[in-house]
């Protein structure tokens, strides 16, 4: 059965029909970087204050984040581009309004954008339910204003939400929450409408933002990754797993990383069967090919 | 209570034992050290009970607000995808492991109640969830109702009475080995203070627990990583192995599934491991096998 929010059924992956990638890959695999804009002079709205350290504003931390926008995304994506990575963009929104280069940089590379929130000041614990409903009209708009594209997926803002967030992401229309860290394939998520709704695994530990905030370091990260990739690449053969590989532009764009982001895809793209994807692509072919198995399968561990 | 300032503990709970005065303990076949590995099977509540002692939690990106979805969905990474890799592991290796697993997850979970026994693993209590420890905050009675119905539900959950007992986080009060023994608890593993099982009161037996080998303390609350923690899994075995050639040394060692589970770390693990199987004087067994062996074979 499932335990409370009663979002999930219990599924244990051994058991599981086995997935099949497009052509047969092992992995799919998506780059997110987290493209993102906190504010100078936020409002605390919520329980959560967004700069902790100091009153308002901490320039410190505002500027350190700032650096990604302003030079470390554009050594980041020197290195995505030599692998021709397409990425799924976890993007505060309002960067589509405040950094035109950055969103020409995107949309030229035909990017695929996942909301991260407006800014990543901006939490969602506190919203109520039409404030939620207005927040994802909001989203859905700005993506649709600035790139052309349909919103399909979110990251909560700094991955905050409510008791709600499922059932009113997929009513307004949107597939996949990556705030759930519990598998490495694809899970369908329970809401209250007929809309589907899916969990695609994101990560908090292939991350650098976790890592690096406190004593590990890019080598590690990067030993991690492949490790993840070498494990994950095992276990696929019988049945695909998805990895991410999460990304801060104001902490992989430092100088003295960006080597290890190479030596990272370096190690991936020199294998064959792993799909180079992204979190809306890996939705919509789960969403054809999956979900209604694995919604059916999970009733065998009801209780 | 304060301590008295003469020879001793300072607590009724057993007696004070350097482990260079003890006799020779000796394992089965000569064996210089057993190595017992227990696996942590927690579920981390959505909503903690609002009367419930939590310590604070170490890991992923540390607290955040209610509702947080990535700190409840990493932990029950453990119970769909990370159980299953450290289980391969082991059996790969040929260790025998110790199930510690609360209430929640076996009544919500007997997929995993009948994979583990199937699989040879002992299941001892854990108390109701990853999120409610045992602490002096509790009264006696809803203490005691605690331990008691925990128990209850295990033995309806296994169909065997759980014959060990790891609190939540270590938690204990001061009166916990002793409602323990009274609920017809035989061994404690929330002590963390020698290499060899020793003798509680009452019948009661501790199985230490090595704090240092336990993943989620050492990688998650002191942030060493992996490659570091298995490397001290290896370190401190040499050590106990020489050690143990004297005197029958314990290595205890507690996994999370979902922390260790993960795909980059599993093999980290099997390597520790393989290198400590790759000895012939190594004993694996279960807790309750350890506690019986200690039980029916005094050190001499």
């Amino acid at each position: 059965m499932s335990l409370p929010p009663h979002r999930v059924d219990y599924n244990p992956i051994i058991e599981r029909p086995p997935i099949k990638w497009p052509n047969g890959e092992r992995v799919a695999l998506w780059i997110a970087p987290n493209v993102e804009h906190y504010e100078y002079m936020p409002i605390q709205y919520g329980p959560r204050n967004p700069w902790p350290r100091t009153p308002y504003p901490d320039v410190q931390q505002y500027s350190y984040r700032d650096y990604g926008n302003r030079v470390g995304f554009w050594r980041m994506l020197e290195v995505l581009d030599q692998y021709k990575i397409r990425s799924c963009v976890s993007l505060n929104l309002a960067v589509l309004e405040h950094f035109p280069e950055i969103r020409k940089a995107m949309i030229d590379r035909d990017w695929d954008y996942m909301t991260h929130g407006i800014y990543n000041t901006r939490y969602l614990y506190a919203y109520t339910e039409p404030e939620e409903r207005e927040f994802y009209r909001d989203n859905i708009e700005t993506v649709k204003k600035y790139t052309g594209k349909k919103l399909n997926g979110m990251l909560g803002p700094a991955i905050s939400g409510t008791i709600r967030t499922p059932d009113l992401m997929a009513e307004a229309g949107l597939t996949y929450h990556t705030d759930w860290m519990h598998d490495d394939q694809p899970v369908p998520i329970n809401v209250a409408s007929d809309n589907k709704l899916i969990s695609v695994p994101y990560s908090i530990e292939l991350n650098d933002s976790p890592l690096f905030r406190v004593n590990y370091e890019a080598e590690y990260f990067a030993d991690i990754c492949k490790r993840q990739f070498d494990q994950l690449y095992k276990e696929g053969a019988d049945s695909g797993r998805v990895m991410c590989i999460a990304l801060h532009p104001f902490l992989i764009g430092q100088p003295h990383r960006i080597k290890y982001l190479d030596d990272i895809l370096s190690h991936i793209t020199s294998h064959s069967d792993v799909w180079m994807t992204t979190a809306d692509d890996i939705t919509e072919y789960y969403l054809a090919n999956y979900y209604d198995q694995a919604v059916e399968d999970s009733k065998k561990y009801k209780v | 209570m304060p301590g008295e300032r003469r020879e001793g503990t300072d607590h009724p709970h057993h007696e004070w034992s350097p482990i260079t005065t003890r006799g020779k303990l000796s394992w089965p076949n000569g064996a210089k050290v057993a190595l017992c590995v227990i696996i942590t099977l927690e579920h981390t509540e959505w909503e903690i009970p609002e009367d419930a002692y939590s310590a604070d939690q170490a890991g992923g990106l540390g607290m955040r607000p209610f509702p947080d979805y990535p700190r409840f969905s990493h932990r029950e990474y453990g119970h769909r995808v990370g159980i299953f890799r450290v289980l391969d592991a082991l059996d790969r290796l040929g260790i025998k492991s110790t199930v510690a697993m609360d209430t929640q997850t076996a009544e919500a979970y007997p997929y995993l109640v009948k994979h583990c026994q199937d699989r040879g693993c002992e299941i001892i209590a854990h108390g109701v969830s990853g999120t409610q420890m045992i602490s002096s905050l509790m009264s006696e009675e809803s203490e005691s109702i605690f331990i008691r119905s925990s128990i209850e539900a295990m033995t309806k959950a296994t169909g065997k009475t759980p014959r060990g007992w790891f609190g939540t986080d270590y938690g204990e009060s001061n009166r916990t080995p002793d409602l323990l023994r009274r609920a017809g608890v035989d061994y404690v593993c929330d002590w963390v203070n020698d290499e060899q099982p020793y003798p509680m009161r009452d019948g009661l037996t501790a199985l230490p627990t090595m704090l240092e080998m336990d993943d989620l303390f050492t990688m998650s609350t002191r942030r060493v990583t992996v490659e570091r923690y298995t490397q001290s899994i290896v370190e401190g075995f040499d050590v106990m192995y020489q050690d143990g050639a004297q005197n029958g040394r314990l290595m205890t060692i507690n996994l999370h599934p979902w922390l260790t589970g993960q795909p980059f770390r599993i093999g980290f693990l099997e390597d520790a491991l393989g290198h400590i199987m790759g000895h012939d004087a190594v004993w694996t067994a279960t807790g309750s096998e350890i506690v019986d062996w200690f039980n029916n074979n005094p050190p001499t």
